[in-house]
């Protein structure tokens, strides 16, 4: 069984599931993909909302009446994910 | 009687030289590692940046003692400062051998002792109680060798050379737990030549040319670990 995610290892993995999804995503697919609850999901999105990682688009289907609601990345949240990269590389060099 | 210094005449200076360097690269490390730590908030980074950070004072201990011998002008103005705290009988040998060099044991040995701990420790455990009272028994005995290292100089060097053995393990330890990466070998290697250069300041007493290997050896340890903090980080 793999050890307890750190609350930045969280961040990482929510972003990343963004962006491998084209930096596009439905709430419900990054809930599965994060593996997270909705309410940490929500938590964690304010979070990552108010430092503009984030953001909440609402996009018009053709299927659906209503505006679907997305998250996408931002351009912060991209230099984030490459500085948590390079963080990582550094730890897992020196075994921290 | 103990010697003050093992440098051959064509190699004073450019010791100094090679420490500055080194101290530049420690330093980069230990602001690396700090700015995890304030992003992180996790303990280790804040243990590994300082363990970088005694590395750096050590070798600007041991940069500012051979300047001071090395160099009469300077060694007269130390003189000049420290008589009135050291009186008139001020030997600038015993001094400046028991001052400065104690720093410089003091802190190398703490620096290569915390990294031995942060290197092997799984996460979180540095918090723990335990391990707080096993490094104070750990400090106790560096104080008390860098006091004995006054009087036999080896005695540092290979106090140094076992800790820096234990984490050298470590980090080969860690290069089979990372996959083989490249940085971690680098980082395991750069140990290695740390350690070897180590190795080699034991045997200063028998020639003077086990200073300049231990100097070169140490200094090539160092780059390693600039190259690899550069290639991972990108910096």
């Amino acid at each position: 069984m793999g050890s307890r995610r750190s609350r930045l290892e969280l961040i990482f993995d929510i972003l990343l599931a963004i962006q491998n999804k084209g930096g596009r995503i439905k709430p419900t697919h990054l809930m599965y993909k994060s593996n997270l609850s909705h309410k940490l999901l929500n938590a964690y999105l304010e979070e990552l909302i108010g430092k503009e990682l984030v953001i909440i688009e609402e996009v018009k289907t053709k299927r659906k009446q209503s505006p679907t609601k997305t998250v996408a990345i931002t351009e912060k949240g991209l230099g984030f994910l490459a500085e948590f990269r390079r963080m990582r590389e550094f730890t897992d060099a020196f075994g921290l | 009687m103990f010697r003050l210094f093992f440098t051959p005449g064509w190699f004073r200076g450019w010791d100094i030289f090679f420490d500055l360097i080194a101290v530049v690269i420690t330093l980069l490390i230990a602001a690396y590692s700090w700015r995890l730590y304030r992003i992180n908030h996790e303990n280790r980074l804040a243990y590994f940046s300082l363990a970088f950070l005694l590395v750096s004072a050590g070798l600007l201990f041991k940069s500012f003692t051979s300047t001071v011998l090395y160099y009469t002008l300077i060694r007269d103005v130390a003189a000049d400062v420290l008589r009135p705290v050291a009186g008139a009988g001020l030997s600038l040998s015993g001094l400046y051998y028991r001052a400065a060099f104690f720093l410089q044991m003091l802190s190398m040995l703490g620096a290569w002792l915390l990294l031995f701990f942060v290197s092997q420790k799984p996460r979180a455990r540095l918090r723990k109680f335990y391990e707080v009272s096993q490094i104070a028994l750990f400090a106790y005995l560096l104080i008390l060798i860098s006091i004995v290292s006054n009087f036999k100089y080896s005695v540092f060097y290979l106090t140094s050379s076992v800790i820096l053995g234990l984490i050298a393990l470590n980090y080969y330890k860690n290069y089979l737990n990372t996959g083989k990466k490249r940085p971690a070998f680098n980082v395991m290697l750069s140990f290695l030549f740390i350690l070897a250069g180590n190795l080699a300041l034991i045997f200063i007493f028998a020639s003077n040319r086990f200073y300049v290997l231990g100097e070169v050896l140490m200094l090539i340890g160092f780059l390693i670990l600039l190259f690899t903090y550069q290639k991972v980080t990108g910096k």
